[in-house]
C-alpha cells in the first residue's frame, strides 16, 4: 500500500474502508476524508527517528480514528521512499515540498504595490509586537489580522508565489527592508534567505487552501507545520491541537548558530569580545519565534512530553492553560522478552542508540570511551544508529576513535533491531546535547539497562524522578553534564563496578517505566484528547 | 573581444599621444578592418585592373559578384556567429577552453556544407557562365561564410599587429594574385579574391588551433539546446537581413538597377555612395571598440563580481551607475567622434567625390548615407551593451524593428522619387537606434531587478 502512496503526491480516499471513530459524530465524519490531520514536518513517513516512530504508534493505536498524514518536507532531493507502512486507519496522505520552484519559470512581472503595502505593514507589526517582552498568546496580530494575511498569501487580491518570487513590487520591497534594516554587507546572501524564508509560506497557504475536509488538525511542532496548522484553524474553524516532542524554536536555534550554509562576514579584526550573531542568522531566529508564536496563539490544547519543555512553550508565548504534558510510553511486553534474555551478571558494554550526529555529541562517547576503558581495558562502546544522515560527521567521528586508539573498544554497528541490542548491554549512555523525551531510555529501562544521561530534556526526571512519589523509586543510573566525558566516564564506572548499585538502577528503571510510561497510558490520554478535541468543534465553529 | 580591449588599455596607459593614436588605430582596424578593408581592396582590384587593360564590364562583374558574396554570406551566417560567440564565452566561462576547437571545427564543417549546398542550389539554378566561373563563385562563398565565423576569434589573439599584419597580407595576396591574372578577366579576378580570403581563413585558423588546443577533433556541443541559444541566431540574421535589405530592394527595383552577370543586379546610383560612406566609420568602430570592449567590460565585470561576491546593495548600485557612465561615455564620445566625420564628410564631401572621379549627382546620397552608417555605429554600440546585458528579448525586438523599418521607408522612398533615396534606410536605423536608447534605459534600470528576481 506504501507504494500506491508514494506514486501520487496527493492520493486521497486510499483507505476507504478504514474504520469510523468510535465516538465520532457519523453526518460530521461522512464528509471528512480524515478525523485528524497529522501535520508532519520533516519527519513520518519518510524519515525514521523518535518522532516518526511515535506518529506511527500513535496511528497503530489509535485505530478507531482516521488519520490524514500530511507531510511536508523541504525538497524533493531530501526525502526518499516512504520508511513506514501506513496502517489501515490512515485513510489519506499528501506530500508537499515547500522549496520547489521548478515549476515557476522566471518572468518579469510588475506585482501589486498595494498588497506588498499591506505586507509591510504587517511585518511592521509583527517586529512591533516581538521587540516588546512577550505575554502568553500574543503575537502582535489580532486574529483579523491574521486571516487577512494568510488569505492575501497566494490569493485574490493578494501576492501571488510568482509575485513573490519575481516581481518588481516584491524586489522594491526587499531592497527597501535591506536598506532599512540589514546590518550585514551581503545584499545577495539577505536576499536568499529573505526567499528562501519566505517561499514556503505560499506552499502552505495553497497546502491549506487545498486541504480535503477533516474535523481537526493536529501538528506534531511548531515551525512551518504548527503554522500550518494555525492557517487550518483560522481559516476553518477546526480545532488545532499541537504536540511538541524537541522544542522546534530552540532546535532551529542550534541548528542556525552552526549553519554553515549562512556566511559570516565578522573578520578576525572586528570580532569583538561578545561574538553577536550575523544580521542574517538573527532574521532566521527571529522568523522562527514569530511562526512558533502564531502557532501557539491558535494551538489547543498544546502539549509537550515532560514539565521542563511545557515551561518552555509558556515562556515562549503559549497560553499556560492550554498547555499540558503527556509523556511517551511504549509497549512493555515488547521488551519484557528482552529482560529474560538478559545474561547474568554486568556486561562491560556502553551502548548510544541513536543517529549518529552532532546533536547526539557521539564524539563526548567516545573520549567518555578512552577514559573508561583506561580503567577498564575489557570495556566496549556500543553505537548503534543510522549513519546516513551527515556524512562528514561520521567519518569525524571514526577518525576520533582511531586517533584515541579505541579500535578495540569501540563499535559502529549502525542500525540494529533495538530489542536484540539491549540485553547485551551494561549500560545505556546517552551524551546528546538536545533531547525531549528519549524513547530509548524507556526501552533500556524495561529491558533492564539503567541509564547514563546528559541532563537535557527530561532525561534528569526519566531516571531521577519527578514527583516525591517517582523520586522514592531511586535512580535509575546517573545524569550528568553535556559534553563532559570525565564525570560521564565515572559516572558509568560507578554502576559498571559496584553490582549492588547497579541492581537497584536497574530496579528503579523497570519500576519507573511500569509505573508512568506504559504506553498504553498515552494513548489512553490521546484518545481522551481527541475525543474532548473534536467534541470542541462544534463550539469552534459557533466562535 | 574582453582580450582586445584590454590590450588596448594596455597601450592607452602608455600615455603619449602616439600610443592614443596607435591604440585607436589598432581598434579601428580590428573591428572595422575586416569590413573596411575588403572595400578597399576589392575597389583597389578594380581600379589596378582597369589599369592593367581589363574591360570595365568584367571588373563592373567582379564588383558585383564580391558584393552579393559579402552580402550573402552575412546573412547566411550572422546567426550562427552571434550564437557561436557566445557559445565560447560561456565554455571559457566555464573552464572549458578545450572543447572550443572541436566546437569551431565543427561550426565550420557545417558552415561549408550548408554554404556549399545552398551556393550549388543558387548557381546551378539561376546562373549561367563557364562551369570555373561557376566554381569560382562557390569557392568564394564557403571560404567567406567560414572566415567570418574564425573572424570571432580575433578577440582571444591578443597579437595586434599580428591580426593587422596578417589582415594586411591577405588583401595584398589578393591584389597581386588577380593583377597577375588581371588577363583571364572576371574569373581571374575572382581567383586572386578567393586566395586572399582563403589565406586569411587559413592564417586565423592556424592562430585559433595554437590558442585552443582541443581534445577531439570535431564536436557540436554549439547545437545543444541546454547550451546554446537559438534567439541569438534570429538575432544575427535578422540584423545581417536588416543592414543588406535596402539594398537588395534598389537592385531589383528594375527602374533603379540593371543586370549586371547572371541573376545579379547591381543599383549603379545606390551602391555607390552608401559603400563609400562605410569607409567612413572607421573612427566610430575604434572607439566603440576601445570604450565598449575596454571601458565597458571592465565596469561590467566589477558589477556582477559585485553582485556574486556578496557586496552591499549600495555598493551594488554604485557599480551599476559606473557601468550606466561608462556606457553613456562611450556612446556619448562614438556620437562625438562620428558626428565630427560627418560634419568632414558635409564639408569636403564634394572635393572628395571629385577627387575619385565619382559624379557629383551622388553627392545627396553619400550625405545621407554618411549619416545613416554613423547612426549604425551607435546602433551596434547600443546592441553590443544589451548583449553584454543578455538583453536577448531587446535585441530581437529591434532587430525585428530595424528589418521592418528599413523595407516600409525604402519601399516608400522609392515611391516618393530619387531625391529621397537614401533616407529609407538612414530614417530606419535612426529609428532603431533611438528606439535603442530607451529600451536600453529601461534594461538598465531595472537591471537590479532582473538580476535578482528573474532566478529561480
Amino acid at each position: 500500500m506504501s507504494r500506491a502512496f508514494e506514486q501520487n503526491q496527493r492520493g486521497t480516499g486510499v483507505n476507504a474502508a478504514a474504520g469510523n471513530a468510535a465516538n465520532a459524530d457519523s453526518a460530521a465524519a461522512g464528509s471528512c476524508v480524515a478525523d485528524i490531520a497529522l501535520l508532519l514536518e520533516g519527519t513520518y513517513p519518510y524519515v525514521r527517528g523518535g518522532v516518526s516512530s511515535w506518529v506511527h504508534q500513535i496511528i497503530s493505536g489509535l485505530p478507531e480514528f482516521r488519520f490524514a498524514v500530511i507531510f511536508v518536507g523541504g525538497e524533493p532531493s531530501l526525502y526518499g521512499k516512504a520508511q513506514y507502512t501506513f496502517p489501515p486507519n490512515v485513510s489519506h496522505f499528501e506530500t508537499h515540498y515547500l522549496l520547489d520552484n521548478s515549476a515557476h519559470t522566471p518572468k518579469p512581472r510588475r506585482g501589486d504595490p498595494a498588497a506588498f503595502a499591506e505586507m509591510a505593514a504587517l511585518h511592521e507589526q509583527m517586529r512591533a509586537s516581538a521587540s516588546c517582552p512577550h505575554g502568553a498568546g500574543k503575537v502582535g496580530l489580532s486574529l483579523d489580522d491574521m486571516l487577512n494575511a494568510f488569505a492575501r498569501l497566494g490569493g485574490e487580491g493578494g501576492i501571488s508565489k510568482t509575485d513573490f518570487l519575481f516581481s518588481e513590487a516584491a524586489y522594491d520591497y526587499i531592497s527597501q527592508q535591506y536598506r532599512e534594516r540589514c546590518t550585514e554587507p551581503s545584499f545577495v546572501d539577505y536576499f536568499w534567505a529573505v526567499r528562501t524564508m519566505h517561499t514556503p509560506l505560499f506552499v502552505l497557504a495553497d497546502i491549506a487552501r487545498k486541504l480535503p475536509p477533516v474535523r481537526m488538525v493536529h501538528s506534531i511542532s511548531t515551525g512551518y507545520a504548527g503554522l500550518l496548522g494555525a492557517m487550518i484553524r483560522l481559516q476553518r474553524h477546526i480545532p488545532f491541537a499541537l504536540t511538541e516532542h524537541g522544542i522546534y524554536t530552540k532546535e532551529r536555534k542550534i541548528d542556525l548558530a552552526q549553519a554553515t550554509w549562512i556566511r559570516d562576514h565578522n573578520d578576525d579584526v572586528s570580532n569583538t569580545l561578545h561574538d553577536e550573531m550575523g544580521y542574517i542568522r538573527g532574521m532566521w531566529i527571529k522568523f522562527f519565534e514569530q511562526i512558533g508564536r502564531i502557532a501557539y496563539s491558535q494551538a489547543q490544547p498544546i502539549v509537550s512530553l515532560y514539565e521542563g519543555n511545557r515551561e518552555r512553550q509558556i515562556a515562549d508565548g503559549a497560553i499556560a492553560e492550554r498547555t499540558q504534558v503527556i509523556t511517551n510510553g511504549i509497549n512493555l511486553q515488547r521488551y519484557a522478552t528482552a529482560l529474560q534474555k538478559r545474561p547474568s551478571g554486568i556486561p562491560p558494554v556502553l551502548g548510544l542508540i541513536g543517529r549518529v550526529v552532532p546533536i547526539k555529541d557521539i564524539k563526548t562517547f567516545i573520549r567518555t570511551m578512552r577514559i573508561l576503558a583506561n580503567a577498564r581495558p575489557d570495556a566496549e562502546g556500543w553505537i548503534v544508529g543510522p549513519e546516513d544522515e551527515d556524512l562528514s560527521y561520521v567519518q569525524e567521528c571514526k577518525d576520533l576513535v582511531d586517533s584515541l586508539g579505541l579500535q578495540r573498544n569501540v563499535k559502529f554497528l549502525g542500525f540494529q533491531n533495538v530489542a536484540e541490542i539491549l540485553p547485551q548491554l551494561g549500560l545505556m549512555v546517552l551524551t546528546s546535547i538536545s533531547e525531549a523525551l528519549p524513547l530509548v531510555i524507556l526501552e533500556a529501562f524495561a529491558s533492564g539497562v539503567p541509564c547514563v544521561a546528559t541532563d537535557v530534556g527530561s532525561c534528569r526526571e526519566l531516571i531521577e524522578g519527578s514527583t516525591a512519589e517517582d523520586k522514592a523509586m531511586g535512580s535509575a543510573g546517573a545524569v550528568v553534564a553535556i559534553a563532559d566525558p570525565e564525570s560521564t566516564a565515572q559516572a558509568a564506572l560507578a554502576l559498571l563496578n559496584d553490582p549492588e548499585r547497579w541492581q537497584s538502577a536497574q530496579r528503579a528503571g523497570l519500576q519507573r517505566v511500569e509505573k508512568y510510561y506504559d504506553d498504553r497510558m498515552m494513548f489512553g490520554a490521546y484518545r481522551e484528547l481527541y475525543q474532548a478535541t473534536l467534541a470542541s468543534a462544534s463550539a469552534l465553529s459557533a466562535e | 573581444m574582453a582580450g582586445i580591449g584590454f590590450e588596448i588599455r594596455r597601450i592607452l596607459e602608455r600615455d603619449s599621444f602616439f600610443a592614443v593614436l596607435k591604440a585607436y588605430g589598432y581598434a579601428g582596424l580590428i573591428s572595422g578592418g575586416p569590413w573596411v578593408l575588403s572595400i578597399l581592396g576589392v575597389m583597389a582590384i578594380g581600379l589596378l585592373s582597369v589599369a592593367l587593360g581589363t574591360e570595365q564590364q568584367a571588373v563592373n562583374q567582379f564588383q558585383i559578384c564580391v558584393t552579393y558574396l559579402m552580402a550573402g554570406s552575412l546573412i547566411l551566417t550572422g546567426g550562427l556567429q552571434l550564437m557561436f560567440t557566445r557559445f565560447v564565452a560561456d565554455r571559457l566561462y566555464a573552464h572549458e577552453p578545450r572543447i572550443v576547437l572541436p566546437n569551431l571545427l565543427g561550426a565550420l564543417l557545417l558552415t561549408t556544407a550548408v554554404a556549399a549546398a545552398l551556393s550549388t542550389l543558387f548557381v546551378l539554378v539561376a546562373f549561367s557562365g563557364s562551369a570555373l566561373l561557376r566554381l569560382l563563385l562557390i569557392a568564394n562563398f564557403v571560404v567567406v561564410c567560414n572566415l567570418w565565423l574564425v573572424l570571432i576569434f580575433l578577440s582571444g589573439m591578443k597579437a595586434y599587429q599580428r591580426i593587422v599584419r596578417t589582415l594586411a597580407a591577405g588583401y595584398l595576396l589578393a591584389i597581386l594574385v588577380s593583377m597577375a591574372l588581371a588577363g583571364f578577366g572576371l574569373e581571374g579576378l575572382l581567383t586572386g579574391i578567393l586566395i586572399g580570403h582563403a589565406g586569411l581563413l587559413f592564417a586565423f585558423l592556424h592562430h585559433v588551433v595554437r590558442e585552443y588546443p582541443g581534445q577531439s577533433l570535431l564536436r557540436f556541443d554549439f547545437l545543444d539546446q541546454r547550451k546554446a541559444f537559438y534567439s541569438l541566431f534570429a538575432m544575427g540574421v535578422l540584423y545581417n537581413l536588416a543592414v543588406w535589405v535596402d539594398k537588395f530592394i534598389f537592385w531589383f527595383v528594375p527602374y533603379t538597377s540593371e543586370a549586371v552577370i547572371g541573376p545579379l543586379r547591381a543599383s549603379i546610383i545606390y551602391d555607390l555612395p552608401i559603400f563609400l560612406a562605410y569607409l567612413f566609420i572607421l573612427p566610430g568602430m575604434a572607439v566603440f571598440l576601445v570604450r565598449m570592449e575596454a571601458d565597458f567590460a571592465e565596469q561590467y565585470d566589477r558589477f556582477y563580481r559585485a553582485v556574486r561576491e556578496g557586496d552591499t546593495l549600495m555598493h551594488i548600485e554604485y557599480r551599476k551607475d559606473q557601468m550606466v557612465y561608462t556606457a553613456r561615455q562611450g556612446i556619448y564620445e562614438i556620437f562625438k567622434v562620428q558626428g565630427l566625420t560627418v560634419v568632414l564628410c558635409l564639408l569636403w564631401g564634394r572635393d572628395l567625390l571629385h577627387a575619385i572621379g565619382i559624379s557629383p549627382l551622388y553627392i545627396h546620397l553619400f550625405y545621407i548615407d554618411i549619416v545613416a552608417v554613423s547612426v549604425q555605429v551607435l546602433l551596434m554600440a547600443i546592441l553590443n551593451v544589451m548583449f553584454y546585458l543578455d538583453a536577448r528579448r531587446e535585441v530581437l525586438m529591434l532587430s525585428a524593428v530595424f528589418l521592418i523599418s528599413n523595407i516600409v521607408f525604402t519601399l516608400a522612398t522609392l515611391s516618393l522619387g530619387a531625391e529621397t533615396f537614401g533616407y529609407g534606410f538612414a530614417l530606419s536605423v535612426t529609428l532603431t537606434a533611438f528606439l535603442g536608447f530607451f529600451v536600453l534605459a529601461r534594461k538598465l534600470r531595472r537591471l537590479e531587478y532582473e538580476t535578482f528576481m528573474l532566478q529561480r
